[in-house]
């Protein structure tokens, strides 16, 4: 993990030529002056005057700061800077390595507090490897850790500045990073907060300056808040002020994703027991991307694939299609058959990604019979009508008929009275 | 049958392993120092250590959680009343959520609004967290009202 281009010669001169240093862990210095920049290698183990300690190489964290500026740099082979610097069972020592510029031991601008090494302030000549030795109970490791010291100015900050991200059209913090050495109750004076020349964070605008925790707030954040940002900490130091200044470049995030949509099946699916069922389950993503999306069925709690090892209830292959710029994702469940067993089971639809998930559930019931008793007695019903129509015919004929003979007899027996009576 | 599921644990499902940029609501972005997962500030020439969080959906509320290609996986591991977060040397794409040996590197996750939160499910109430100071490494916590404590993340997706 740590890269090794340090090299052997380096390792020597830069362990055996430091004095042993005392429980108190003072700046030492190692005063070489060499041509080109010396590094011992990782795998070196240093057996000078300060006994035996490997050297685990250059630490792959940069750190880049400003001229003029309070730089402080801790020691990497600690775990935890909280934690270890309450711990009184390591010492650790720190080395400046570099070919650029000697600094005269004990001078005041170079301290060391809390195991850190303090440069106050940084001048460009600090630029260079600089060595911590942690030395334990029963063992002592060494680390390089490159500082690089920049002039403030526009060319530099592509390099210099820390990269953050808020979301389009959502509120969002800036933090003013690593400054954490120069809070309040160690001398921290105050944020403030510029974008180009434009002080930040006044009354009533989009950016509100929360100085107690050094964010910057901005307000529905809005594509020209794009850019660069910097935070100005004012720190006094024994009676000296200094000013610590980060660059942050935000960067903006567009939220792709939106809350996935079930829009299939229905609640309840109507089958008929023996027979062959598919249920899609369909999702509307919106503008999200299929790729995030993960869409599965279950049963009772339970994967298809384990509840039907038998594969008579599946999964079908998965489908994704976009339709009038809206994404779509469809995963079937195939039933082969349909069994009573079906009715009462506990089926769902989930679909999940980076926004969140949304389950439905969906119950197969038995679809009603084709068999009906209308359908049934639809043709006797006619018969018993064509039956009941003839009855019916044949009565009103025969009603007729004897309506006429009455009728004629008894026109007959009045023409015979009639003639009587003519 | 029961091994013919367990040997396909995500069957035909069109699972991927999800990679994502993370970064606390603090800003702080997580990268390796000695073998462990740290929270900080990042400047430009150093964002190549930047660790994407790999995850990989078990069902709607819970994931498995690794950085390296899912080569690295974070568990809850409990040893007497200490619980830590630790990383382990499995593939993401081993694990299976039916073994109750994996649960430790099961952590439910829950949204609220753009952020995101990850609790370990082996140790309940244990929440995925980074503390306010930079450098310092990724932890466990069960108090949610420290406010020294940031248990809140944004994700994206990671092209």
């Amino acid at each position: 993990m740590l890269s090794c281009r340090m090299r052997p010669a380096g390792c020597h001169i830069s362990t055996s030529c430091f004095p042993r240093k005392l429980w108190g862990a003072a700046f030492i210095l190692c005063t070489l002056v060499m041509g080109v920049p010396a590094f011992p290698t990782p795998s070196a183990e240093s057996t000078g005057a300060t006994g035996n300690c490997s050297f685990r190489g250059k630490y792959f964290k940069e750190e880049l700061r400003l001229e003029g500026e309070p730089v402080v740099l801790r020691c990497p082979l600690l775990r935890s800077y909280l934690e270890d610097s309450a711990n009184p069972q390591h010492l650790v020592t720190w080395h400046e390595n570099s070919s650029a510029q000697l600094i005269p031991v004990g001078e005041p601008r170079v301290q060391t507090k809390d195991d850190a090494l303090w440069i106050l302030p940084a001048v460009r000549g600090d630029s260079g490897m600089y060595i911590c030795r942690l030395r334990e109970a029963s063992h002592c490791e060494e680390i390089a850790i490159e500082l690089k010291i920049f002039e403030d100015a526009e060319a530099v900050l592509s390099l210099i500045s820390y990269p953050q991200t808020l979301t389009l059209g959502a509120d969002g913090m800036l933090m003013c990073p690593d400054t954490q050495d120069f809070s309040q109750d160690k001398g921290g004076m105050g944020v403030w907060w510029y974008k180009g020349p434009v002080l930040l964070g006044g009354a009533g605008g989009r950016f509100h300056n929360v100085e107690e925790k050094r964010r910057l707030l901005i307000v529905n954040v809005s594509m020209e808040d794009a850019g660069y940002y910097r935070c100005v900490l004012a720190f006094v130091h024994e009676g000296r002020q200094f000013n610590v200044t980060r660059h942050v470049r935000l960067r903006l995030h567009k939220q792709t994703d939106t809350v996935p949509v079930i829009i299939s099946p229905l609640d309840t699916i109507s089958a008929s027991l023996g027979s062959r069922l598919t249920i899609p389950c369909k999702v509307s993503l919106g503008t999200s991307t299929p790729l995030t999306t993960s869409l599965w069925w279950i049963a009772n709690f339970t994967q298809i694939d384990s509840a039907y090892p038998g594969g008579r209830v599946t999964e079908g292959p998965r489908g994704e299609y976009s339709a009038n710029g809206e994404n779509f994702v469809e995963v079937p469940l195939n039933f082969d058959p349909v069994i009573r067993e079906d009715l009462s089971t506990d089926f769902r639809c989930i679909v999940s990604n980076t926004l969140g998930f949304q389950t439905l559930r969906t119950t197969v019931k038995e679809a009603p019979s084709t068999f009906s008793w209308g359908v049934a007695l639809a043709p006797l019903t006619l018969v018993l009508l064509v039956l009941g129509g003839i009855c019916l015919h044949k009565q009103w004929k025969r009603r007729a008929g004897k309506a006429y003979r009455l009728t004629t007899l008894r026109t007959g027996f009045q023409n015979f009275h009639s003639i009587p009576e003519k | 049958m029961a091994s013919e599921a367990a040997s396909r644990p995500f069957g035909r499902r069109p699972y991927k392993m999800q990679s994502f940029r993370i970064w606390d609501i603090n800003q702080k972005t997580f990268y390796l120092r000695n073998d462990q997962l740290v929270a900080g500030y990042l400047q430009m020439p150093n964002t190549k250590l930047e660790e994407k969080i790999d995850m990989v959906p078990i069902d709607p509320h819970t994931v498995f959680l690794g950085i390296h290609k899912g080569k690295l996986c974070l568990s809850c591991v409990k040893s007497g009343d200490d619980i830590r977060l630790q990383l382990e040397a499995v593939d993401i794409t081993d694990l299976s959520k039916n073994k109750e040996q994996n649960k430790r590197f099961t952590f439910i996750r829950s949204e609220s609004g753009l952020t995101i939160s990850f609790q370990s499910a082996a140790c309940p109430g244990w929440f995925l967290c980074t503390v306010v100071e930079a450098d310092q490494p990724v932890r466990l916590t069960n108090n949610l009202e420290d406010s020294g404590m940031i248990t809140k993340f944004y994700l994206q997706e990671d092209k």
